[in-house]
């Protein structure tokens, strides 16, 4: 087996009574692309920043291609990390800021000239090296801050929620080229975010933390079929819950049938059949309508089963309003049942 | 129509010409009043007679300017005043720009403390800082004491009425407004920049050096600025914990207005003052002219 990339073993970070990242372990081969997917306070960041050299470590050890580097200052660590800001330095020209990283890396300054240039190519920047970075769109800025980080080609680079500050249409652009990139240039990388949708885009591998701890790292279409737990299936997309006894297997149900018992039946709103096409499946339910969203390519059906309330996504016409009473079903392979 | 029209956009365009000076009115008039008058009335006094007794002769004269150029006594002073001025402003600036960079980089949660802290002086009038110096520096005071019980003195020693005092004295006095424009200053940076210099291979010194320091810039000239035209019109503090030899513009400037009573050439001394003052504050200026507008 070849050395990974960037290797961590049990890392641990305590702030006060509060256990930030606890005893991650995690490894990344080289050109790999390794998302950490959690929600607020799970400690993905705080794991970026102690591989970053940004954080010291409370137990465990970082190794980059094999040699320890917890010890290292931020400065000796050979990391570039792509900042939610950009932090770009605003005093500096795109160009500059680019060859800030080669600079300070004693890279002479024909071949700095010529991997800024090429890199400003590569993000598609060609045309803005003598701008300030006060003259960019927020995505540009997040582009030079890529472009930077490359420039100096680490051992890994680290993203820390690089588009969360970007509106959506921007961020599905970035992620698709951050993805092409990634295809192109075989760089190893840590991808820090909440957005689950991009973290199954552009991943070779997600982990999915919670609580300081990694919950399952897996590929995005594992994580997708064969969550770990429900923790995972719940944070990974939308879905609805039902709470169903812990023998069941399938169900038949009518809207006056409770709904009782400890264990949780989930299906995503997507694979939710309606109306005649319930009617064949093993998994049914009767339920009313109470509200429809239309959202351009389906309709989301808000419905009520019980005590239970479910969403369904349906792409045909059916004219049901609110209040209409409608049988519900899904196949067992699409439904979970945690206990 | 189309005439009316056309009159319309053009009472438009007058009033929209207009509404900046009208917003800027309030403003203007106060400064007009209780800045311009004054000045122009002692740049006018500045040239006045000054004969016998009386405190001043309507006239005109560049005597007074003549004298303060010629006269050592007040060449002294002035070389005194600004040689002092420049001392503490530097010192003020690099202490209020650590303090500031120390509250700055530090949690959150020891930021009131710091700036509180930095409050206090500006909470008591500078005659209570006086007196409360005249306790620390004289033989008997807090400052021989703690020297003494620390060991690093045998016998006990008074800075009071040095040059050093004074010295201190109108740093204190000026490091309150130095810190907070500082602050100011910091706060409206990233401090995600450090990291980045930092993830870039940029040791913390070569970071303070490309990053921090041309970023904060402007912060620290108008600091300076501020520190000077604050020192050199203080004049209670240096009179106060200098000794008698040290005369200060500001020491003369009353010396020649109440003990002298020769109005004309304290307005003099106090026009050379203002302008020296003026020629500091836009040649800093012009330094920090380019690219003003860097946090965006």
């Amino acid at each position: 087996m070849t050395t990974p990339a960037l290797h961590l073993d049990r890392v641990r970070r305590v702030y006060g009574p509060v256990v930030a990242v606890d005893d991650v372990s995690l490894s990344v081969a080289k050109g790999e692309f390794v998302t950490l997917l959690g929600p607020s306070g799970s400690g993905k960041t705080s794991t970026l920043r102690l591989v970053g050299g940004f954080d010291q470590l409370d137990g465990g050890s970082i190794a980059i291609n094999g040699e320890r580097i917890d010890h290292l200052p931020a400065y000796q660590r050979d990391t570039a990390t792509i900042f939610q800001s950009g932090a770009l330095f605003p005093h500096k020209t795109v160009a500059e800021n680019v060859a800030f990283g080669l600079r300070m890396r004693k890279v002479g300054t024909s071949e700095i000239a010529d991997r800024v240039r090429q890199y400003l190519d590569i993000v598609r920047l060609g045309g803005f090296a003598d701008r300030y970075p006060a003259q960019l769109s927020g995505g540009q800025k997040q582009r030079v801050a890529l472009a930077r980080s490359l420039a100096v080609r680490p051992a890994i680079l680290l993203f820390d929620e690089p588009l969360s500050a970007l509106d959506l249409s921007l961020r599905l652009q970035l992620r698709a080229e951050i993805k092409s990139l990634h295809d192109q240039l075989k760089f190893s990388a840590i991808y820090v975010t909440h957005d689950q949708g991009e973290a199954m885009a552009m991943s070779s591998r997600v982990a999915v933390m919670r609580n300081g701890a990694i919950e399952q790292i897996d590929t995005p279409t594992r994580i997708f079929h064969d969550p770990a737990s429900e923790f995972v299936y719940t944070f990974i997309g939308e879905s609805c819950c039902l709470r169903v006894n812990n023998a069941a297997q399938s169900l038949d149900l009518t809207l006056e049938t409770p709904l009782l018992g400890e264990a949780r039946l989930y299906v995503r709103p997507s694979r939710l059949r309606l109306g005649p096409d319930a009617a064949s499946l093993p998994n049914r339910l009767k339920a009313r309508v109470k509200f429809v969203e239309f959202l351009g390519d389906t309709n989301r059906y808000h419905l009520q089963a019980g005590d239970a309330d479910l969403f369904a996504d349906h792409a045909g016409e059916m004219s049901l309003a609110p209040g209409a009473t409608v049988d519900l079903g899904w196949l067992t392979a699409d439904m979970r049942v945690f206990r | 129509m189309s005439d009316a029209y056309t009159t319309a956009r053009a009472r438009l365009a007058r009033r929209k010409a207009a509404a900046p000076w009208i917003l800027m009115l309030p403003a203007l008039i106060i400064v007009l009043i209780f800045f311009g008058l004054p000045t122009a009335y002692m740049a006018r006094m500045s040239f006045n007679l000054h004969e016998g007794a009386k405190l001043y002769t309507p006239g005109f004269t560049f005597d007074h300017y003549i004298n303060l150029f010629s006269n050592e006594v007040f060449t002294t002073a002035i070389w005194t005043t600004v040689k002092l001025s420049l001392m503490a402003s530097v010192v003020t600036v690099i202490i209020g720009y650590a303090f500031a960079l120390l509250v700055w980089l530090k949690p959150a949660r020891w930021r009131l403390l710091f700036v509180g802290l930095a409050l206090c002086p500006l909470l008591i009038s500078e005659i209570a800082i006086i007196f409360g110096w005249w306790m620390f520096f004289p033989k008997n005071g807090l400052l021989s004491f703690a020297l003494m019980s620390s060991g690093l003195i045998t016998d006990k020693i008074s800075l009071m009425y040095t040059e050093f005092a004074a010295f201190v004295g109108l740093v204190y006095v000026t490091l309150p407004f130095c810190f907070f424009i500082l602050l100011s200053i910091l706060d409206g940076m990233d401090k995600r920049m450090l990291e980045a210099g930092a993830d870039l291979g940029a040791s913390p010194l070569v970071t303070f050096r490309e990053v921090l320091l041309p970023l904060t810039r402007t912060g620290l000239l108008v600091a300076f600025s501020q520190s000077f035209i604050w020192t050199m019109g203080t004049y209670a503090t240096p009179s106060a914990l200098g000794p008698d030899t040290l005369w200060t513009m500001g020491f003369l400037i009353q010396e020649q207005m109440l003990g002298r009573s020769n109005w004309p050439l304290a307005s003099a001394l106090s026009m050379v003052l203002v302008v020296g003052v003026a020629v500091v504050i836009t040649f800093t200026r012009s330094l920090s002219a380019k690219r003003t507008t860097l946090h965006v």
